[in-house]
């Protein structure tokens, strides 16, 4: 029967390392990545002062294994085998409440699951490992403690606290146990899943875009296209654009932005926001806006990884080669980022070498030709910015700004932008909107007389989408699976709850705050 | 009682390994000289320091060695392969006190694969002029508009010691959360300072002794609330400058934001009598960064003139044409019998040779006028052109000239004197263009600087890991008096006293 028990352990701790590992692993990834530790006292300083500040550390040190994933979830599998463990030595449970012992688990995997964003995003991260490391620990002191008094074996500990004592158990019981901690993990994924569908398909292309894995980051958005949040579409767009293909298949996926649970650091609701605009601001060449954001990141979160990479790569990009080598000495304090070092460090003082480095190359294609203030643009900055550019040094630039454009529905704006494509072929999404034109404006075919098969699949989608035309919500959802991808149904009935002021750009100073 | 005893044997065999480091502790008996110079952080290679100022701490940069040594004149320090040195601050004492006007050596070996070599020695010049043993300042990261944790602290430059002065929240909370600056101090004394609270539990906090209190000054007549502030030296007045600020963020330009004064007046504040008035009011000008002369009988400030923009959006206007607006600095005499200002006069003419000048400080003497320089604007500190001048107030020429050997590159600028005029304490750019630290650097009554050193540290990486930027560097002779839970009642749980208007 001890093997049995021992089978049932291992399976808990199976069942929790696959989903730390495999359901998770990219979730606490990129919590670790939005999180920092070194084990240098300056740099920890700041959280170290704070409530828990130790606790978070240590949480924080412990998230650091989710540097590999695998390693991270096994850590969080002993974490919770043994915890749980220490709290059915401690509360000495009979057999038929043994169950409970596994309870403290159950309630942290239901926490992560249902904090979402929350469990990283202007939160703490080090309470995701710090927290179930308390709970361990309080129960390893209670169980020396028990241990030391009653003089109980130790082994015992990772036995049966009533073994002799009670009738032997049969097949069932480990059958109904099993099934017991099949529940126990399923539930957080069904938590997850359908609580915050977005979070998981939002961290897997963070992590694809760490790894350059722009095709993973298409194919991880065509997969999830029947979900609409900012992020994903935000990180969506990015594989497109990196891929090339931001013109033939933005509007494949839906564009109607549901809520996103997540909270600003005052607690009220924030719809993660401002998760992906550096991301978006770096990828699409506005250096100086996605270093400012990042830089309010640090003022607001503290150092965090994905912080000081993206500052230490800016300023290569910026050519402001000292504050880089201070990132990077600040980075070589924590552990296992040796592979971004030797990467980059290489670049400091080469600018041939950033403008060789191919994601640099390409995002530079992009960057602003002229001065301007970005208060100057509508937020955020990279689909106000090229909404209204007019200067460019490569064809991306025409083409964000025709997508801008084609996106916020500035018709008027993505005309005067097509002007310099009269005499080739439009790219679909491109020719898609300009059929959408051409039934108010005739110049349109004239210039592109190879969109009369476009304009005609308008004016069929026009009697499809008739009856909708008063519920543009329900023609949305109905409509999508046959439509998605096809501009004119993204026109009439995609991205209609937004409160997007496109017609005018302001020019605002900031006064909320001059530190 | 074996496993006892085995971990006994471990715990001290671990003890024992990590009280070995491999720092020697003797000069070398046989060593190579090497032509190359040291690195070291901070720089303190030929820099002049007080005699009171806290141990030089450095860190030796060199990769090919795994220990080294440094002799300062017979302070023997030894470093790890991290190369930090640790001086003993009682040897250090001792050092200074023996090398007062004179110069200390500094030899730096370094333990390579083929032995020890020397690097050519550099040289500390000690002054004879100690510097006042506080420094107080901001710690905040270079954000731009917001703010989690931040505080005043005050440091004691003869040794290692921070205190705070008042620290907002160091976690973030919605209803709590507020951003102080602009900390002042009357004639380097600490019995009369203030600082600026905005946002959650806004006001100014003025003490006095012990005590302080909190004022809000608002009033229609005034433009807005007190900015810039400058303690009259002797009178319980503080003449402030009053600001519409507003920054914006540049696309693509060497310089990352503008920080822009679309208003801004002059006013006198009353601290005995709780009185504000309007000292220059005026639409036409842009009056900012006032400045008392130390005999308290005269009022420097700088003032731009503001561009002619009718029918138009003024702010968007004033934005786009940020590099237009040239500040000059103006004097104005004040009667403290009749606490009336008479005419200005123009002091330093930068706007006619196509520059602008900003923070006026005259010398404790009242012979020199220490500002900044720059191509434009008046907020320096983000302008890589902006250097520290000094006029000779005394000099007919009347001309300013830069303290070329103390500036960078990159942003010198809000700074402050010495009480005994032999020192200035500014904020620098230099190491990395974003983060500030502060300098010190010698002036001598020549009216000459010489090369300034970081503020130095216990651990002397710390500035190369501090995430956070020094802000408005000044000194005092003493520590502040208020103690931080009389600061936090006051400003978390005291109503501000506003402030009467006088005509």
């Amino acid at each position: 029967m001890k093997d049995g028990k021992r089978m049932l352990t291992c399976a808990f701790f199976l069942l929790v390392w696959l989903w730390a590992a495999w359901w998770m692993g990219d979730v606490f990834r990129i919590a670790y990545e939005r999180s920092f530790f070194a084990p240098d006292s300056t740099l920890m300083h700041w959280l170290w002062q704070q409530s828990y500040g130790s606790l978070w550390i240590l949480g924080r040190a412990l998230l650091t294994l989710y540097h590999w994933p695998w390693v991270g979830g096994l850590l969080v599998a002993v974490l919770l085998t043994v915890g749980s463990w220490l709290v059915g030595y401690c509360l000495r449970l009979p057999r038929r409440w043994r169950w409970a012992q596994y309870l403290p688990a159950c309630c942290w995997l239901c926490w992560v699951s249902w904090s979402g964003f929350d469990l990283y995003y202007m939160h703490e991260p080090g309470r995701i490992l710090g927290i179930p490391f308390l709970v361990l620990v309080v129960c390893a002191v209670d169980a020396f403690v028990i241990w030391t008094f009653k003089r109980r074996r130790a082994v015992a500990v990772l036995e049966d606290p009533s073994a002799g004592k009670e009738a032997p158990v049969g097949w069932r019981y480990y059958l109904l146990s099993f099934a017991f901690f099949l529940s126990l993990i399923v539930l957080p994924c069904l938590l997850l899943h359908f609580r915050h569908p977005y979070l998981r398909p939002v961290t897997r292309m963070q992590v694809q875009l760490m790894e350059r894995d722009y095709q993973g980051m298409v194919a991880t958005g065509h997969k999830n296209a029947h979900l609409s949040y900012r992020p994903l579409a935000a990180y969506y767009a990015i594989g497109l654009a990196r891929t090339g293909h931001l013109t033939d298949q933005l509007f494949d996926i839906r564009l109607e932005y549901d809520t996103v649970y997540a909270h600003s650091y005052g607690g009220d609701p924030e719809q993660a926001l401002n998760y992906y605009l550096v991301d978006c601001d770096f990828q699409s060449g506005l250096v100086r806006p996605a270093m400012r954001r990042a830089m309010e990141e640090l003022t607001m979160d503290g150092p965090s990884l994905f912080t000081l990479k993206h500052l230490a790569r800016m300023a290569l990009i910026e050519g402001e080669w000292e504050v880089a080598r201070k990132y990077f000495h600040i980075l070589r304090k924590a552990p296992f980022e040796g592979a971004f070092l030797q990467k980059y460090e290489a670049m400091l003082e080469r600018p041939d070498l950033v403008q060789a480095d191919p994601e640099f190359a390409s995002l530079l294609k992009t960057a602003p030709v002229a001065n301007a203030f970005e208060n100057q643009f509508a937020k955020p900055c990279f689909l106000g910015y090229f909404a209204v550019a007019e200067q460019g040094r490569s064809i991306e630039t025409l083409n964000y700004s025709l997508m801008a454009n084609l996106y916020s529905k500035r018709m008027p704006d993505f005309l005067a932008r097509c002007q310099v494509l009269v005499g080739s072929t439009p790219p679909r999404t491109i020719a898609e909107g300009l059929a959408t034109q051409a039934p108010k404006n005739e110049v349109i075919l004239r210039a592109f007389p190879q969109l009369q098969m476009d304009v005609q699949r308008y004016v069929g989608f026009l009697k499809v989408a008739a009856p909708y035309m008063k519920e543009r919500e329900r023609g949305g959802r109905e409509l999508f699976d046959e439509y998605h991808g096809y501009y004119p149904y993204y026109y009439f009935f995609g991205n209609i709850r937004a409160t997007v002021k496109r017609d005018e750009a302001h020019l605002e100073t900031s006064k909320s705050g001059v530190n | 009682m074996n496993t006892r005893k085995y971990l006994f044997y471990f715990l001290f065999c671990i003890l024992f390994l990590s009280s070995c480091s491999d720092r020697p502790s003797a000069v070398p008996a046989t060593f190579t000289d090497v032509k190359e110079a040291v690195r070291i952080y901070p720089d303190y290679q030929g820099v002049t320091i007080p005699p009171n100022i806290a141990p030089l701490n450095f860190m030796v940069i060199d990769d090919a060695a795994d220990a080294f040594v440094a002799d300062l004149s017979g302070l023997v320090c030894g470093a790890a392969a991290d190369g930090k040195m640790d001086l003993d601050t009682t040897a250090w004492r001792q050092l200074l006190t023996q090398h007062r006007g004179q110069d200390i050596a500094v030899s730096v070996y370094a333990r390579r694969e083929q032995g020890w070599v020397r690097h050519p020695a550099f040289q500390l010049h000690v002054a004879e002029e100690p510097i006042d043993s506080f420094l107080s300042y901001r710690l905040i990261e270079p954000g731009y508009e917001l703010y989690r944790q931040l505080g005043l602290y005050q440091r004691n430059l003869t040794n290692f010691t921070q205190t705070t002065i008042y620290e907002n929240n160091r976690s973030y909370a919605n209803e709590e959360n507020h951003c102080v600056n602009c900390h002042n101090y009357q004639n380097y004394d600490t019995q009369r300072m203030l600082f600026h609270v905005r946002a959650a539990h806004g006001g100014t906090i003025i003490t006095h002794g012990t005590e302080a209190h909190k004022i809000a000054i608002k009033h229609d007549s005034i433009l807005g609330a007190g900015v810039y502030p400058s303690w009259h030296p002797t009178l319980p007045l503080v003449a402030f400058s009053t600001n519409k600020t507003g920054q914006v963020f540049h696309l693509l330009y060497p310089e990352k934001i503008e920080v822009l004064d679309t208003e801004s007046d002059l006013l006198l504040y009353d601290a005995e009598r709780n009185e504000v008035q309007n000292v220059l009011r005026s639409t036409d000008a842009l009056e900012t960064f006032p400045c008392w002369t130390p005999d308290g009988r005269r009022l420097y400030y700088c003032s731009a003139k503001m561009p002619d923009i009718e029918g138009e959006n003024l702010e968007a206007t004033l934005t786009s044409r940020f590099d237009s607006l040239l500040y000059d600095i103006y004097s104005m005499p004040f009667d403290p019998a009749t606490r009336t200002f008479g005419e200005p006069r123009l002091e330093v003419d930068a706007s006619s040779q196509g520059m602008s000048c900003s923070v006026p400080r005259v010398s404790p003497d009242g012979r020199y006028l220490l500002y900044t320089y720059g191509k434009y604007g008046q907020f320096h500190i983000w302008h890589k052109s902006a250097d520290l001048w000094v006029k000779d107030l005394k000099s007919l020429s009347g001309e300013g000239v830069p303290l070329t050997a103390a500036n960078s590159p990159d942003a010198d600028s809000y700074h402050c004197w010495s009480s005994n005029g032999r020192w200035i304490v500014f904020s620098s750019r230099r190491d990395d263009g974003n983060f500030t630290r502060p300098y010190i650097t010698y002036f001598s009554a020549q009216g000459h600087a010489r090369k300034p050193f970081m503020l130095p540290q216990r651990d002397p990486e710390y500035n190369l890991l501090l995430l956070k930027s020094y802000n408005v560097p000044e000194l005092t002779r003493s520590p502040v008096r208020v103690s931080i839970e009389e600061m936090n009642h006051v400003v978390r749980h005291t109503e501000a006293q506003v402030a009467r208007f006088k005509n």
